[in-house]
């Protein structure tokens, strides 16, 4: 009875939790539903994306894209001057932005936080790769610093780095082991961090001395969730209030549902088919045992041709992405490269036919060529839906697919090891095409051991690697845009892969209680997972109603309180009665 | 088990009337026969393009209704026409693991009580080894690690379920060996060969068509499970798998019930059905219990 009782008693407290939370008048708290875990709030170490994300809202960079158009603006560096040879960069930092704590924001911190990581191969975990090229970093005064590289480097306006508080950090003994978890967290974003729970919640809150100007919300809750399902749920029942990385079946599902407004947002990510095309190691060795056919240039572009990727957006997609061409998807315009209508591959199985026949490849007895792997990952939605539709389509031009689905780390295996024919892959890019082009030069593939490089395809090309070795020491934007878009056509003409589609980045917010989040770009952009932190620091609540609502949510609490009471008592006196009845 | 050999099958055989009486095994029995049926017929009938996402043309998450009376799934395909192909695939998958599990356990058990000694020691140690490991961890651990397929479905439900027959026929075995005319079949100078063929296995094999039905029943929920956690074969449509897509591509958020209830029940059912032919068998072979 006594177990009873209580069940009885945790069912009312869950009850009361469910119902809507009375609007009383209180802080404005943004809550956000996240499904990726944290893997350290220390921003020299944290990679994953929920990490980085939480860094940019606690740690200014040196400089920041803007909102609108994502172009170079001011961070903490307000200007910047780089040397006639393009090898000593100079930026100020102006007077007057500071420290969550208050103390002011100077060259030193900068100087400090790049040094540490010259000095320090522990803090080069995450964002190494921006400084290798460093061969000094140094504070002139309080106001300047001064950069000096190896080489020529492009992306000096875009150093993704955190930069930390000096006096703060360089107290510091092992970075290794530092957890950054001295709340609240000394910062320079537009939030500070107060409280974090692995796995349950993580809290900030506004910060008054954000030199933008503080934040409308005061306090920014990170709430997790077991999978998006589950968060998805919570969305429609107010508990959270912005939900990213929906699949299109729950963004459908959110339609008509009222309160909750939904933002389809071009994406930084796209899905590809990689093709096989003779792997080889960086010492020219070859690797792995793709389809020997598919080292012909001609089989690869016959295959990119009999694939409907038409077909694909709308049914497997279900439109939530754009058509797949270039490597740079067209949230980044100026990099976004379209093939001109003489260039484009349009689907034509019977064109697709007739090219591999050309290729020496006719069709045996039984109607077949010859036939491929397709590894895939199962529980990937696209993946799984795709592979029938890539089935059918491959089978149509004589080439039957064996459609292997395994998991996560079997993929990386397969694509690391080159034991592939067709596989599907994806890859997140940034605002600088720089790291998705360096993907497909001969320099990334690995050596023997499988080991030390990122390639994506196994592309080898000396027309395309020339080409970015150029647009690396390019200064002149316009200029540079031209060789980067030459680089992606030559890459759709080579086939190592076939961009499929731009997957489109789907989000949903309590518009009940937001007015208004800021999205990057301000056309078709993204709230959440942005290159910087104007979705939560733009986030305007909703002008508040009348406290009335409050009193309706304490009625309700009441009334199911004592619905709770009178079905423990009414169960009390039937258990009674059974047992007399027993005896 | 005192009388088994003198009611049970040795002395009348397979007795069909006695199965008769057990009224629920017959209404096992014929729910079988017609998942039976469908599952061998229908996939025939079915034309080859509507289950072809490429081909359909129907709207998806269509709930149920004059065009489709269990609804579409979420590229358009019918439910109804699913679940019918799904049949076999279930219905396969659980019989073939059964049939692997159970010869598994029927060889160690046989094996184990007939030699004895040091042989039946190593086997039994093996025995409690995997009957203690967690069957479907590690039936989930070995189609991770396994590639994918119906094979290794199969075979990672096989390997995880036969240490209770196992069990079971051993026990079964020694008491027969115990027995008088046993003493005198090896007297009058019967080998292993003879005593296990001739008087071992004809008292085993009902008991193992018992154990060999209930494991049917366990075998298709596990295949359900793996189906459902996406580790099956993902080209191939089974109960577990349709599960499986359902939760995938969001049967939940959109409210398709119509995706989610079919399967589940179809497996209820079924495996009820085995559960209820297996108990009455069991009733049959040991009519005392």
């Amino acid at each position: 009875m006594r177990v009873k009782l209580c069940a009885l008693l945790a069912t009312a407290a869950t009850l009361g939790l469910a119902t809507p939370p009375a609007t009383a008048e209180g802080p404005d708290i943004l809550k956000v539903a996240i499904v990726q875990q944290i893997d350290s709030m220390n921003p020299f170490l944290a990679v994953f994306q929920s990490s980085t994300e939480i860094g940019r809202l606690m740690y200014d960079y040196l400089t920041a894209y803007a909102a609108d158009d994502q172009r170079v603006t001011e961070g903490l560096a307000n200007r910047w001057e780089p040397s006639a040879d393009k090898l000593t960069w100079t930026f100020t930092v102006p007077k007057g932005k500071a420290w969550s704590d208050g103390e002011p924001i100077t060259a030193q911190d900068v100087a400090f936080t790049y040094n540490l990581m010259l000095t320090n191969e522990v803090a080069r975990t995450a964002n190494g790769s921006f400084v290798t090229n460093f061969s000094s970093v140094t504070a002139t005064d309080n106001q300047t610093v001064v950069i000096k590289t190896k080489a020529p480097q492009v992306t000096m306006l875009a150093l993704d780095i955190p930069i930390v508080p000096k006096h703060v950090w360089e107290k510091v003994g092992d970075i290794k082991d530092y957890a950054n978890d001295q709340m609240p967290v000394v910062g320079s974003g537009p939030f500070v961090l107060t409280e974090h729970v692995p796995g349950q919640f993580i809290k900030l809150r506004v910060n008054n001395t954000y030199w933008r100007g503080a934040a409308k919300i005061d306090e920014l809750h990170f709430v997790y969730f077991q999978n998006s399902d589950a968060a998805v749920q919570a969305l429609g029942k107010g508990e959270v209030h912005l939900v990213n990385r929906m699949t299109p079946a729950q963004f459908d599902s959110l339609r008509d549902k009222a309160d909750v407004a939904r933002n389809k947002a071009q994406g930084r990510r796209f899905t590809e088919l990689l093709i096989n095309p003779g792997a080889q190691t960086n010492a020219g060795e070859p690797i792995g045992d793709g389809n020997p056919a598919l080292k012909d240039v001609r089989v690869r572009r016959a295959i990119a041709q009999a694939i409907d990727l038409d077909a694909l957006l709308q049914r497997v997609s279900l439109g939530y992405a754009e058509k797949g061409a270039g490597l740079v998807p067209p949230v980044f315009g100026k990099w976004h490269w379209q093939p001109s209508p003489s260039e484009e591959r349009k689907f034509d199985p019977a064109a697709a036919n007739a090219a591999l026949d050309a290729a020496g490849f006719p069709r045996k007895a039984d109607g077949t060529r010859f036939s491929l792997r397709l590894t895939g990952r199962a529980g990937r939605a696209y993946d799984e839906q795709a592979s029938e539709f890539l089935k059918r389509q491959l089978g149509d031009i004589g080439i039957p697919l064996d459609v292997r689905l395994v998991s996560d780390n079997q993929l990386n295996e397969v694509t690391t090891a080159a034991t592939y024919d067709l596989a599907f892959s994806g890859w997140a890019t940034n605002i600088d095409p720089d790291f998705v082009l360096g993907l497909h030069t001969c320099a990334q593939r690995p050596g023997a051991d499988g080991k030390g490089g990122t390639t994506d395809a196994y592309f080898c090309d000396k027309t395309y690697d020339e080409l970015y070795a150029r647009q690396l020491s390019e200064f002149d934007e316009g200029k540079r845009v031209e060789i980067v878009k030459q680089m992606q056509a030559r890459f759709y003409d080579q086939v190592p892969s076939v961009v499929l589609a731009y997957d489109n980045a789907l989000e949903a917010y309590r518009s009940d209680r937001f007015a208004r989040f800021t999205t990057q770009p301000a056309q078709g952009g993204v709230i959440m997972a942005q290159n910087g932190m104007w979705g939560y620091y733009g986030a305007e609540p909703v002008v508040r109603a009348t406290s009335a609502t409050s009193w309706v949510g304490w009625g309700v609490l009441l009334v199911g309180f004592m619905a709770v009471v009178l079905t423990v008592m009414v169960r009390t006196n039937r258990r009674q009665a059974t047992a007399e009845e027993r005896e | 088990m005192n009388g088994f050999n003198a009611d049970g099958f040795n002395a009348d055989g397979f007795n069909a009337a006695r199965l008769l009486e057990h009224k629920a095994g017959v209404a096992g029995a014929a729910i079988l026969a017609v998942a039976a049926l469908v599952a061998v017929v229908a996939p025939l009938l079915i034309p080859a393009d509507a289950l072809d996402v490429t081909r359909v043309t129907d709207p998806p998450w269509q709930a149920p209704g004059a065009g489709h009376w269990l609804g579409t799934d979420h590229t358009g395909r019918s439910i109804a026409l699913l679940m019918v192909q799904g049949a076999g695939t279930s219905l396969f998958v659980g019989l073939t693991a059964a049939v692997l599990a159970v010869a598994i356990g029927a060889l160690v058990g046989v094996v184990s009580g007939h030699f004895g000694g040091l042989l039946a020691g190593a086997l039994l140690r093996v025995t409690d080894f995997f009957l203690v490991l967690p069957a479907l961890v590690l039936a989930i651990a070995l189609s991770t690690v396994l590639p994918r397929g119906l094979s290794t479905i199969v075979l990672a439900i096989g390997l995880t379920s036969w240490p209770s027959t196992a069990r079971v026929v051993r026990a079964q075995t020694l008491t027969i060996e115990a027995r008088p005319f046993v003493e005198r079949a090896r007297a009058l100078g019967g080998g292993h060969g003879h005593v296990i063929a001739r008087h071992v296995m004809p008292s085993v094999v009902p008991l193992v068509l018992v154990n060999a039905t209930l494991a049917v029943a366990s075998a298709i929920v596990a295949e359900s499970t793996l189906a459902f956690l996406g580790l099956g074969d993902p080209t191939r449509i089974s109960w577990g798998a349709l599960l499986h897509q359902a939760q995938l591509h969001g049967a939940v958020p959109q409210r398709a019930w119509w995706f989610l209830l079919p399967p589940g029940a179809a497996i209820v059912v079924v495996v009820l059905a085995f559960t209820l032919v297996g108990r009455a068998l069991e009733a049959v072979v040991t009519p005392k219990r």
